[in-house]
């Protein structure tokens, strides 16, 4: 059957069952609780909700988690934009003009166009995922393998290395030090295990979710907390005051770019998201006359990352379904569900369970259209989280951060981590480094080290060999010129500040 | 010294110094892997020679245009907050970093305290937990002496020592504490609003997360705290 | 205090141990004979117990681990809560068990990791002796897959001496942990073929799969369990089964006799275990519940959806001690003769 025939089949089959009904509400509205409550994220709903999904059928299970995806994604902006807080990775660049937003009083504005541009990037997404998830599915399962994926990993880390931090040095510093903290625990070939300065709970190595909350929701309450200490503490201001039409009409081209970079970007699975959201708004900046502006709260800032990481979603769909591999941790644990039920996400699916597929592509398109109902709704009442006063909101967060950290892998030791994180974090960022570029570093770094090392497997120990590869050498040319571009830039440009 | 203040120097040291630690310590588990060339070194001791080179990049630049921002580098302009704050509080003095990290060093010492008791006497399990039970309420005393110099240090203690003593006393005895720990700090000083948002927020993180979700939270290992924990959990589940 | 009964039906299944069953489904089931009720010791447990699962909750032992737990809560009414603490090849949940106090009301999922990692240093607990088994529940053997559609070789032979010709350069992938199950096995088939292949490592189950499916590698180290929805699609078939014998799912598939080989595979086990020094009247109760439980319709269904009905999954305590032991002292000998430090 055509593809929009199928849509139909699964808007029916989601709508015509009232437990299916339920749990897509659930699913909308809980994601976008998690994602915009500090501290939690919508990765900590669904690591508490991975083991009840066996009680459901997989069609529900599997409709649930890629709900949570689409409105989660969108919540961790409004945390982002308010508390300079990212839900997750992928929310991480809409904070670098959000957040600035919030402190000049523009708080509405931000979340509003995070509400649209959410929306339409997802939206836009989903239907592009109906019609291009098998074709692509076909075509990526074999020209993308270790070598492929590795050079991409680079390519993201070069372009990362740019963003965030004082100097392109602080940035690659921050890189690095993310990259160092992935070597924690065992080496992705022989299992050996480094820097575990003989604590067993180290082996598990950092996970990123703790660090995510140490770097920016626990560094932030130290921050807010050394200006209260000091007497020099404002409560942030408040607005609701949305953006118009016009004001988002304007930006139509940023939201256009931002599709289609992100689009791209989402398929690619392990980094898809996040790499997406940071070239949104890398390219942003880069198009845009007035470059000294970003990072000041610059509304073409938000809306670049939110429609990016928003496209993603739908694109992250593409091989996880088609190839069974997760684009980040929330698909990750979408595996989890599958396997529950005893199916195994991949070529299969579509063979054996079309309705499941379709149940699924439907759900998400709703939910990301319903991100503008429900979204706008649920801003208001969420923005006045910022009324409550600082020293009862504290340890409210740092808590639920707690549990947050806690309750992804049950290791104490998380815990421990996202604190030294956010003491880490406190003394990074009044230096300039970028805490967004650790956690980048921190991501990519395992999946790069384990691509690395099973290309070089591949290609029998010779360099050369990934020049064999067109896609992979298109990317290394690609992430070379990309350092060589800054490099120059933060030599020879005059423009310095 | 060009543009060059104490703080650059500091900071281009401690890099090259986690460098070189990490370098040395890299010799622990600096053993070949049959299929793997490069074995399990050589993708950290890379990537340790890049912040080396990084590091030093950073430093001759520091030396010629100072605290600049380079150009090319996206959203280079933000200061999300934190530098503002920094400058702010003045807290950029050695004996402020010297206090506060004098008092950072406190729950590592509780986490290590009976390794530390370990090398003069023979620990069994019952001998660990009672280490424990007396280094607690210790240490905790010295934090408490060491925090009236330093407000904010003592905030980015008070967490870590939440966190040392979650694993072995359980999130349902020290949470509260800690609650009523951290508004204390954040200067809130009447007692009954302090008491009502323990009380909140113990309550609602109970019900949505133990009694809704089921979620098992540390309960410590060490009896009391470990029985009330129980205790606790089967009373709202 | 383990019953006569049960030691008789331990030493049968010892003899069954390697016996292969030529059909799909036992006769009987290794705890039939088991009463099918017994007393809580002293109102034992009185609260839900817990269970740490040192891995994910969806892979191989996150299955097992909520089977088993489901399979209990059939038979007794007490619920148990599970704990995934993954990380570190099962060291860090193996960790944080040992920390909880020893009054049975925690119990512990492992697989056969725990046996090499005790045989590489002897520091580490051994299954056997520090902890109680309460029942082996899964055994399953290895197999090596290629691509239904593959035409460069279609079966052992031939992918042998392709694998000769390319003089190194075949690839196949297999797990990323030194001295495992997996690497050991394949290190026996490489000596006693003669033949140079590059492993390829992956730590996860899923890009493992997708490598062989893409083309990536041109073979795969696997357990059958893992990739069943590859082989019923016809994505994936097995070349060599690393048995002697050849099960009746896989009878077409060549055994390690068949091929010549002489060497005694590793298995891949999945079991249950709790403190040494718990109760003794709480570690009879929940010997009794977690073996009586093996025979649930739901946990043998469980176990024939996973293939692992294919050879006897079965071991009581002592049965379970004696697997391990023999398993920890051929991983010993095999570490030395590959140079390994062992502890």
């Amino acid at each position: 059957m055509d593809p929009f025939g199928n849509f139909i089949n699964g808007t029916v089959t989601l709508f015509s069952d009232p437990l299916g009904i339920l749990i897509f509400f659930g699913g909308v509205v809980g994601g976008m609780l998690f994602g915009a409550i500090p501290g939690v994220s919508m990765l900590t709903l669904a690591a508490i909700l991975l083991p009840f999904t066996a009680h459901l059928s997989a069609e529900h299970g599997i409709m649930l988690f890629s709900v949570i995806y689409c409105t989660g994604v969108y919540g961790g902006a409004i945390t982002a934009i308010l508390f300079n807080i990212p839900g997750a990775p992928e929310n991480a660049p809409t904070a670098f003009d959000g957040y600035p937003m919030t402190r000049n009083g523009q708080a509405g504005k931000a979340v509003g166009a995070a509400v649209m541009c959410s929306a339409i990037g997802g939206t836009v997404s989903a239907v592009i995922m109906m019609a291009a998830t098998a074709p692509i599915a076909n075509w990526a399962i074999s020209a993308f393998g270790p070598p492929e994926i590795f050079a991409l990993v680079f390519f993201g880390l070069a372009v990362a290395a740019t963003v965030g931090a004082r100097t392109l040095w602080k940035g690659w510093l921050s890189i690095l030090l993310g990259l160092m903290i992935a070597v924690v625990g065992m080496d992705p070939v022989g299992g050996i295990e480094r820097y575990d300065f003989d604590m067993p709970y180290l082996l598990a190595g950092i996970h990123f979710i703790p660090t995510i909350l140490g770097f920016f929701a626990v560094s932030e309450i130290f921050v807010q907390a050394e200006r209260k200490a000091t007497g020099v503490y404002e409560a942030p201001k408040l607005s609701v005051n949305f953006p118009s039409v016009a004001e988002l009409i304007a930006h139509k081209f940023a939201v256009v770019r931002s599709i289609v970079i992100g689009f791209f970007c989402g398929i690619l699975p392990g980094i898809g998201a996040t790499l997406a959201a940071f070239m949104g708004y890398n390219e942003a900046v880069r198009w845009s006359k007035d470059r000294k502006a970003f990072g000041t709260g610059k509304m073409e800032g938000v809306i670049s990352s939110e429609t990016a990481n928003n496209a993603a979603t739908g694109a992250a769909m593409i091989p996880l379904l088609a190839l069974g591999l997760p684009g980040g941790a929330l698909t990750a644990m979408m595996v989890g569900v599958f396997q529950m039920h005893d199916m195994e996400p991949g070529p299969l699916v579509f063979l054996n369970s079309p309705d499941l597929v379709w149940v699924v592509f439907a759900a998400m398109f709703f939910a990301n259209l319903s991100i503008l109902l429900v979204g706008f709704l649920e801003t208001k009442t969420i923005i006045n989280l910022l009324r409550i006063p600082f020293q009862f909101l504290a340890p409210l967060i740092l808590l639920l951060a707690t549990v947050g950290a806690y309750a992804v892998r049950g290791l104490v030791i998380d815990v421990v981590v996202m604190f030294i994180a956010g003491v880490a974090g406190f003394f990074l960022r009044r230096s300039g480094y970028s805490v967004a570029g650790i956690v980048l570093g921190l991501i990519l770094g395992k999946i790069g080290e384990q691509t690395f090392a099973q290309a070089m497997q591949m290609l029998h120990f010779e360099w050369t060999g990934f020049f064999n590869r067109p896609i992979a050498a298109l990317l290394i040319v690609a992430a070379l010129l990309t350092v060589a571009g800054s490099i120059y830039s933060a030599f020879f440009r005059k423009d310095r500040q | 010294m060009g543009k060059l203040r104490l703080g650059h120097i500091c900071e281009a040291v401690f890099w090259l110094a986690l460098a070189a630690f990490l370098y040395i310590e890299s010799f622990e588990f600096d053993r070949g892997i049959e299929i793997y060339k490069f074995g399990a070194t050589g993708w950290p001791r890379a990537l340790l020679l890049l912040v080396a080179v990084a590091a030093i990049g950073q430093f001759l630049f520091q030396f010629v245009a100072g605290d600049k921002a380079t150009s090319g580098t996206v959203g280079a302009a933000t200061d999300d907050g934190a530098e503002e704050a920094a400058r702010q509080s003045g807290h950029s003095h050695f004996r402020w970093y010297f206090s506060t990290f004098c008092l950072l060093i406190l729950p590592f010492l509780y986490m290590r305290a009976h390794d530390l008791v370990g090398m003069f006497l023979e620990l069994d399990k019952e001998g660990i937990h009672s280490v424990k039970l007396i280094a607690a309420p210790v240490l905790l005393f010295v934090y408490l002496l060491l925090a009236r110099g330093n407000h904010v240090g003592a905030i980015l203690t008070l967490p870590l020592f939440f966190a040392a003593l979650l694993e072995d006393l359980g999130f349902y005895s020290m949470a509260p504490l800690f609650i009523v720990g951290v508004t204390l700090l954040m200067g809130e000083r009447r007692p009954q609003w302090i008491a009502l948002t323990a009380a909140l927020i113990m309550g609602a993180l109970l019900f949505t997360f133990v009694s809704l979700l089921y979620v098992g939270l540390p309960t410590g290992n060490i009896s009391p705290f470990y029985d009330l924990s129980h205790w606790i959990v089967t009373m709202i589940q | 205090m383990i019953k006569t009964k049960t030691l008789l039906m331990s030493v049968g299944s010892v003899v069954a141990a390697m016996t292969l069953s030529a059909g799909t489904a036992f006769a009987g089931c290794a705890t039939d004979g088991m009463p099918g009720s017994m007393d809580r010791p002293g109102g034992f447990p009185e609260r839900a117990l817990g269970m740490v699962v040192p891995y994910g909750p969806a892979g191989g032992s996150g299955q097992v681990a909520q089977a088993m737990a489901q399979a209990v809560t059939e038979l007794t009414g007490v619920a148990i809560n599970r704990d995934h603490k993954p990380g570190g090849s099962g060291t860090v949940g193996m960790t944080a068990y040992l920390a909880t106090p020893a009054n049975g009301y925690t119990v512990l999922e492992h697989i056969d990791d725990a046996s090499s990692a005790h045989a590489l240093d002897s520091g580490r607990p051994n299954p056997a002796e520090d902890l109680i088994p309460l029942v082996i529940s899964q055994i399953t053997f290895s197999q090596i897959y290629i691509r239904a559609s593959e035409d460069r070789y279609t079966d052992w032979d031939s992918f042998v001496a392709w694998v000769k010709a390319q003089d190194g350069k075949a690839t196949i992938a297999n797990v990323s942990k030194e001295g495992s199950m997996e690497r050991i096995n394949m290190k026996y088939l490489t000596d006693s073929t003669g033949m140079k292949i590059q492993q390829i490592s992956f730590d996860k189950g899923a890009p493992r799969y997708g490598a062989l499916a893409g083309g990536q590698v041109d073979a795969l180290f696997e357990q059958p369990g893992d990739v069943r929805k590859f082989l019923d699609s016809g994505t994936f078939k097995p070349i060599l089964t690393l048995l002697h014998s050849r099960p009746g799912a896989f009878a077409d598939v060549p055994s390690l006799t068949d091929a010549g080989f002489d060497f005694e595979p590793l298995l891949r086990f999945r079991g249950f275990y709790v403190h040494k020094d718990a109760p003794a009247d709480r570690v009879e109760w929940l010997q009794w519940a977690f073996q009586k439980a093996f025979c649930e319709k739901s946990y043998q269904d469980f176990n024939e959806s996973k293939y692992m009905n294919l050879i006897e999954s079965f071991r009581d305590s002592d049965g379970a001690r004696e697997l391990i032991t023999a398993t920890i002292a051929q991983y010993r000998d095999v570490y030395k003769q590959l140079g390994m430090e062992v502890k």
